[in-house]
């Protein structure tokens, strides 16, 4: 019966931090008060679950669906310890991330763009760039919300690596987890061309 | 080189331990479920039923049933958050709220719940990237596990100890191994400023070869590498290089390689403007170039130019020009020269498509009767057909000519038998050749990319060239096929095999290459 009544509540996706008595403590978020009935039980800090509230705005244990909303819609009502501000903790999503990479005239017209970075060990021909047109590559990358992927940019090799304008290595790029980012990279130069 | 370490390992600041531990490498996220245990090297322990290190902030949160202590004093709370290099700890009582106190475990005061500090992130355990029981934790450099599985990694094997490096100082992407089709490094030992490593490699040519190598790295100014590679079959060969920034605008690298048969090497100081190189090698060869260019300058409706000339010499034991009798008198022969590039911006030309271009004009002179002439001119369209679909085409053309006046001949003699090609047909065609040779190349591309992970390429390339004929010079017609794909969420395959048509009677002549990344 409480499992058909929450069918049509508002679900939320929380991940407790502990539950002890009729107290919630969400990450990122706050703590709640555990609805009449419910109870820590099936509880695990750490491990993510859903909850709905009722119209006293507790806390009941729910399972886990795609569609519930994250922890930062909880209404602030609902707390009763709320935090400075919220934070969203989901790390499950998968957001996308476009990398947009433009290379220098004297690129030879055939060459492959490749990104390489900490994931691989820095392997110089990690990901393989797709075409454009001449002198503009792209990559669109799935990546895990919250997620921070330092790169760089090379033909394949490091002997092939991009420099900068003084023809020294420039620091690491960054492509972020967060929804729709961009990142524009021009290569001023190449490692083996002058 | 200042500010390189000396050694390759550091003491590890923090562990963690639980009955399992996930790794995420692209958010760098450690989450230990089952009774998790993080401790501190300056003696500072916790315990709680979870526990997750963000190794990108250093702040570790212990969710459930959390205990920290140091020393004599202690403090429980259903869950704490800390740092691993800062000394505050927060205390999370559902019922109270939050308390802040130190590393020390003093008094604890009333404090704002910073939201920040208390989340734990919401993860799939199954797209983790290794799974573990115990990791050892070096902040800004890497972590080593103990031992590590690595649940989405097809093929991937169980190893009692696996150290992942997430240090994005430049000379962590730099390489002393010669390239290979395929390089699994395997992390031994390693700090925020070195890792030893050895690679498991496939080479074109020898096939299987181990690799070993050492890096030093000072963040993005300073690194040295040095590496030996070791193929199963064939004999070792080490390498090295080094790199230094010196100042805002100049770098200074050297490198080399050395085996059985002798050794090479380089150091070079580069900037924007000038580029100075020498190269020797224990053959008896050396050459040093000084050149200075200017930077990209405009010329006319987004056309650019760029000029640069070069000076140095090229040195032989025994004589560079041994076409001569007196050849001994030409050990070392000075050269200097002159190049202007221009580069076109990508115009849109008729049938939706857009075109780019680039010209080079070269000349050199050396201190023997010699001089050398190049001319080339590239140009690509491009031309989108859908969304997914695009059509690239390439037109490479290269004029070039070695002129020895009044010696042509003694250069670039008739030969007599003539040149036999590989299946042996005579090339009576080759004594045409005089110095002046052609190479233009023809290609057509069709890129399908349906999504981010997976795209489709097929390449024609015709290459018409002089002296080409029958196996001599390149292919006629290659065909060429590639596909990126991603079967798995931590897998992606790059694969790539060529055709050449009927070239000196060799038919379908394969060539693979091969790529598993993350």
């Amino acid at each position: 019966m409480l499992l058909a009544a929450a069918a049509a509540a508002t679900l939320f996706r929380v991940v407790p931090l502990a539950c002890a008595g009729d107290r919630l403590a969400v990450a990122g978020a706050g703590v709640l008060r555990l609805a009449e009935g419910a109870s820590c039980a099936a509880i695990v800090p750490g491990r993510a679950i859903a909850i709905s509230l009722d119209a006293d705005n507790r806390a009941t244990p729910q399972t886990l669906t795609p569609d519930a909303l994250p922890a930062a819609k909880i209404p602030r009502a609902a707390y009763l310890i709320a935090p400075a501000a919220e934070r969203d903790a989901d790390q499950t999503e998968l957001v996308t991330s476009t990398i947009d990479v433009f290379v220098p005239p004297r690129t030879p017209p055939g060459d492959d763009i490749f990104l390489s970075t900490e994931r691989s060990g820095w392997s110089p021909a990690e990901v393989r760039m797709d075409r454009v047109d001449a002198r503009h590559f792209r990559l669109v990358l799935k990546l895990r919300q919250g997620a921070r992927v330092a790169f760089r940019v090379t033909r394949g090799s490091f002997g092939t690596i991009e420099r900068d304008e003084n023809r020294a290595l420039p620091r690491a790029h960054v492509a972020k987890g967060e929804p729709d980012a961009h990142v524009r990279i021009d290569v001023a130069a190449w490692a083996d061309i002058d | 080189m200042a500010g390189l370490p000396l050694g390759a390992s550091a003491r590890a600041t923090a562990t963690l331990d639980g009955a399992s531990v996930f790794f995420f490498s692209d958010t760098l996220t450690l989450v230990a479920r089952g009774g998790a245990r993080f401790a501190l090297a300056d003696g500072t322990r916790a315990s709680a039923d979870a526990a997750y290190v963000d190794l990108k902030t250093d702040r570790v949160v212990l969710a459930g049933h959390a205990r920290v202590t140091r020393g004599e004093a202690s403090a429980n709370a259903d869950a704490i958050a800390l740092e691993i290099d800062a000394d505050r700890v927060d205390l999370l009582d559902a019922a109270s709220g939050v308390t802040r106190t130190s590393r020390a475990l003093g008094p604890a005061s009333p404090a704002e719940f910073d939201a920040q500090r208390f989340a734990f992130p919401d993860v799939d355990d199954r797209y983790a990237f290794i799974k573990s029981r115990h990791a050892t934790i070096v902040p800004h450099a890497d972590v080593r596990f103990s031992p590590a599985s690595f649940p989405t990694s097809v093929g991937g094997v169980p190893v009692p100890s696996y150290l992942h490096s997430f240090s994005t100082g430049a000379g962590f992407s730099s390489s002393s191994l010669q390239g290979a089709t395929f390089d699994q490094p395997y992390g031994l030992w390693g700090s925020e400023n070195a890792l030893t490593a050895l690679h498991a490699r496939w080479e074109s040519g020898p096939g299987a070869a181990l690799g070993l190598q050492q890096q030093l790295v000072s963040g993005d100014d300073a690194y040295a590498t040095a590496a030996i590679d070791a193929p199963l079959r064939g004999y070792p060969v080490s390498g090295f290089n080094a790199y230094r920034r010196l100042g805002s605008r100049y770098t200074l690298s050297v490198d080399g390689s050395g085996s059985k048969y002798g050794a090479s090497g380089h150091v070079g100081l580069g900037s924007g403007f000038l580029g100075l190189d020498y190269f020797r090698s224990t053959f008896g060869s050396s050459s040093f170039t000084a050149a200075l260019r200017t930077r990209d300058r405009p010329l006319f409706g987004g056309v650019t130019y760029r000029l640069s000339g070069n000076a140095g010499f090229d040195a032989q034991y025994g004589g560079l020009l041994g076409q001569l009798p007196d050849a001994r008198r030409y050990a070392t022969v000075w050269r200097h020269g002159l190049d202007l590039s221009i580069a076109a911006p990508t115009v849109h030309i008729p049938l939706g498509a857009t075109l780019t271009t680039t010209y080079d004009v070269s000349r050199t002179w050396y201190s023997f009767p010699h001089y050398n002439d190049s001319f080339s001119a590239n140009a690509a369209v491009t031309r989108p057909l859908t969304r997914t679909v695009t059509l690239f085409g390439y037109y490479l053309a290269t004029w070039n000519a070695n002129v020895y006046p009044n010696a042509q001949a003694l250069f670039y003699p008739t030969l007599n038998p003539p040149l036999l090609l590989p299946d042996g047909t005579p090339y009576f065609g080759y004594a045409a050749f005089s110095g002046a040779g052609m190479s233009r190349t023809e290609s057509g591309v069709l890129q399908f990319t349906p999504n981010g992970n997976t795209s489709y390429r097929l390449t024609v390339t015709h290459a018409a060239d002089f002296p080409q004929f029958g196996g001599f010079g390149r292919p006629q017609w290659e065909a060429r096929a590639d596909v990126k794909f991603r079967p798995f969420p931590n897998i992606g395959i790059d694969v790539g095999r060529a055709y050449d048509f009927d070239w000196g009677g060799m038919r379908w002549q394969p060539r693979w290459s091969f790529a598993i990344t993350p």
